[in-house]
């Protein structure tokens, strides 16, 4: 099955969470790949290919060990100020203002989504919150997505504001009833101390919504790059940057293998 | 009682705009928060330790603060290490588990309870502030800041979030249905806060989730900008440097850095405030200044080994050099702490050595007390106060004369000053001194300008609060119905 990383707020750990999901199962000799439905940034990597992505997927791309490419993030939003989006489908500029249908944007995801899927195992990012009651019906990167390709969903929280729990709880509550089955498991992220102490917590999410717990990533200080830092126009694709980042990426990598119940996570995506 | 589905969510403005505003209505009203874990500390009229944050919100009351607005204060030593403070007297250092299984049963309800009475049987009304997540279900029972406190006090509640970060409703939902039955009846109404632009997205999706909880919204509170003081270490890390001027005061960000609200009047003037960790951070620097500590000794090492210390004794006599408290302690020659009270490693550790003062811990009595006194060089007033459990003996001259008595270190040749007072820069005589050194000179906003800042800042959030809620659901959650 596809595996959907979603957070139960923005800046949860999504990201760097897929990037080391794709680090460990690659580094294991599986072909992944990730993806992300739709972006909202200003910055934006520029693919080989000419096409603008998030920087979050290009990270992701090269801990597959891949170049990335316009399909891992086919959708991608400019804020133009004042409220006003530009939308870039495929590269292309869709629209300056209006937003196009949901179906077809959600269209658009899906073929790019497909182009991957028939050759790699797919990882791939939500966006915020999953739950925004208000923007729940035109969400697309999130529960949408899920379920146009029936994956299986990871949670994200980060303990580090607290509320975890409740985060983790009402993420799930909030999730259409006929989708719960689908959310699989959830990781506690950025934990500092010992985690026995949040155990009688973990056991009654677990007992309250049927998630698996898949552990508790450690915070760590080992912050991934942003595009500054390791970028083509530096020359960092193939630089000092690119090593810094590998090295970081593996270290983390390690962690989560040891922290993390990374044979549930694979069992996930090989579907055995 | 205000809750907070997370750290950060706004509990403590929300609680301070309730207390102006219940203030302006002519009640007679106090804040109270039973457990704070915070490294920026005030002293009561009494020479009582409360938190920096119950102290501002008792400005908001206009009520002087006492140790019963926070009886007990938390304040971290090391990782998962704090000292209890206890109705405004230090009593001892706990961790984490003989503090929830030992300090709170035996004690904490019991100090929860009594001044929580003696200030119900005093105000009309009691703003109650909770401490992180009330749902932390894991320390549920033990947590004497959140529901527990709400059930001693029998309090209806107040659920804010943030929303900035996204995922508020599911923080709210998670948050009332992690509850047992008998605490969640106790939340009356959510508030949603800190929210950019149009809040109608947000109203629209709250009262969604409303219909599904039952519980009502109070609002959706704009992001309000203002110049209160910030607390704690939440606020370093997205805070590299604050300001625009030209001149550049680095601070010292040292790893158990306390009050660093003595630098709050130093944002509102012409200079920027950069906090710096290492020697390349003094670079250019204006001015340097080494704020108060927690853990004096270990930080002191820590500046050592990263090289902070030779590069801010190679600034000597070039640029001001301002040490507070534990960072004054650091300006003499040697640290000493035979017993370990300061930290564990227990004995001499030597220091900056930019003044003839060293100093010693030999007794665990910390002194908490305000002060009023001269600035020796000019005869002008200055107010402060301090917080410390080591003592300087120096042979050089006194900056400031306290109660008669010489206080701190000061060469004026060099630049050099030294003080117990925190706070010392809020009124004008020092901090007019201190940054005429700076640069070519910075000139300081005349008035009692910070103290002005701090009161309109109070009721600024207090507006922003009352025109973004439901007035008539908030008196009816406190039990008001008219204006005094």
């Amino acid at each position: 099955m596809p595996l959907m990383v979603l957070g139960t707020s923005s800046n949860a750990g999504k990201t760097t969470m897929v990037a080391v999901i794709c680090r460990s199962l690659t580094r294991n000799g599986m072909k992944v790949s990730p993806f992300k439905a739709l972006n909202l940034s200003l910055n934006a990597y520029v693919t080989l290919g000419g096409e603008e992505i998030g920087m979050g997927q290009a990270l992701q791309a090269w801990a597959c060990g891949r170049e990335p490419c316009g399909d891992m993030n086919p959708i991608l939003l400019k804020p133009a100020g004042k409220g006003v989006m530009q939308y870039v489908v495929n590269g292309k500029v869709r629209s300056n203002r209006e937003r196009p249908p949901t179906d077809e944007l959600v269209a658009a995801a899906c073929a790019a989504y497909d182009r991957l899927a028939s050759e790699y195992h797919m990882i791939c990012e939500g966006s915020g919150s999953p739950v925004e009651l208000n923007l729940m019906d035109r969400d697309i990167a999130n529960l949408r997505m899920a379920k146009e390709r029936d994956m299986d969903i990871v949670l994200v929280g980060d303990i580090e504001r607290g509320g975890v729990f409740a985060a983790l709880y009402g993420t799930w509550l909030l999730v259409p009833e006929d989708m719960r089955h689908m959310v699989k498991g959830f990781v506690i992220n950025r934990f500092r101390g010992d985690p026995e102490i949040l155990q009688s917590a973990i056991d009654r999410v677990v007992e309250l919504t049927g998630m698996r717990f898949l552990g508790t990533m450690p915070y760590t200080d080992i912050i991934l790059p942003d595009e500054d830092t390791i970028s083509a126009r530096s020359g960092g694709r193939y630089g000092d940057a690119m090593k810094a980042y590998m090295d970081s990426l593996d270290r983390l990598a390690d962690i989560a293998e040891k922290e993390l119940d990374m044979g549930a996570i694979r069992r996930m995506v090989t579907g055995v | 009682m205000v809750l907070g589905a997370t750290s950060d969510a706004g509990k403590s403005m929300t609680a301070l705009a309730l207390c102006r505003i219940f203030s302006n209505m002519g009640y007679k009203v106090c804040p109270f928060k039973s457990q704070n874990m915070s490294l920026n500390a005030k002293v009561t009229a009494e020479g009582h330790e409360i938190s920096m944050i119950q102290d501002l919100q008792c400005q908001a009351a206009r009520v002087e603060p006492t140790f019963r607005v926070n009886p007990i204060l938390l304040k971290p030593t090391a990782d998962m290490r704090s000292q209890v403070v206890v109705e405004g007297k230090a009593v001892g250092t706990y961790d984490v588990p003989s503090y929830y299984n030992d300090f709170i049963p035996n004690h904490g309800f019991r100090i929860l309870r009594e001044n929580l009475d003696a200030l119900r049987e005093e105000y009309d009304i009691v703003v109650m502030e909770g401490a992180g997540s009330p749902a932390e279900i894991n320390i549920y029972e033990a947590d004497i800041a959140n529901m527990r406190a709400a059930e001693v006090a029998d309090a209806d509640c107040i659920l804010v979030v943030n929303v900035e970060w996204g995922g508020s409703f599911a923080y709210v939902l998670g948050t009332i249905m992690l509850m047992p039955e008998q605490d969640r009846r106790r939340i009356k109404a959510i508030l949603y806060n800190n929210v950019r632009g149009n809040p109608a997205g947000v109203l629209e999706g709250a009262r969604m989730l409303s219909e599904r909880t039952g519980i009502p919204v109070l609002g959706a509170v704009p992001h309000i900008d203002c110049h209160l003081p910030q607390e704690d270490s939440e606020f370093f890390r997205h805070t590299s440097s604050i300001g625009e001027g030209k001149d550049v005061i680095a601070v010292i960000r040292t790893p158990r850095i306390a009050n660093f609200t003595d630098l709050d009047p130093l944002y509102g003037e012409d200079v920027t405030v950069r906090f710096v960790t290492s020697p390349e951070g003094l670079d250019g620097c204006g001015a340097i200044v080494i704020p108060g500590t927690k853990n004096t000794v270990s930080d002191m090492r820590w500046m050592e080994a990263n090289g902070l210390a030779d590069a801010v004794r190679s600034l000597r006599g070039k640029v001001p050099i301002l040490g507070i408290c534990g960072g004054y302690q650091m300006m003499g020659k040697m640290l000493h702490d035979p017993h370990g009270y300061e930290d564990p490693e227990a004995g001499d550790t030597s220091a900056l050595a930019l003044f003839d003062a060293e100093a010693s811990w030999i007794t665990e009595e910390k002194i908490t007390v305000r002060d009023v006194g001269t600035l020796n060089l000019t005869g002008e007033e200055v107010t402060g106060y301090e917080l410390h459990v080591g003592r300087t003996v120096t042979k050089e001259k006194p900056l400031f004369t306290v109660r008669g008595e010489p206080e701190g270190s000061v060469r004026e040749d060099e630049m050099l000053f030294g003080t117990y007072l925190h706070g010392v820069l809020e009124k004008n005589p020092f901090r007019r001194l201190f940054l005429s050194l700076v640069g070519e000179g910075v000139k300081v906003t005349e008035g009692d300008r910070y103290d002005d800042d701090v009161e309109a800042s109070i009721a600024k959030v207090a507006s922003g609060f009352r025109d973004a809620m439901d007035m008539d659901l908030l008196k009816e959650i406190a039990g008001v119905h008219r204006c005094r």
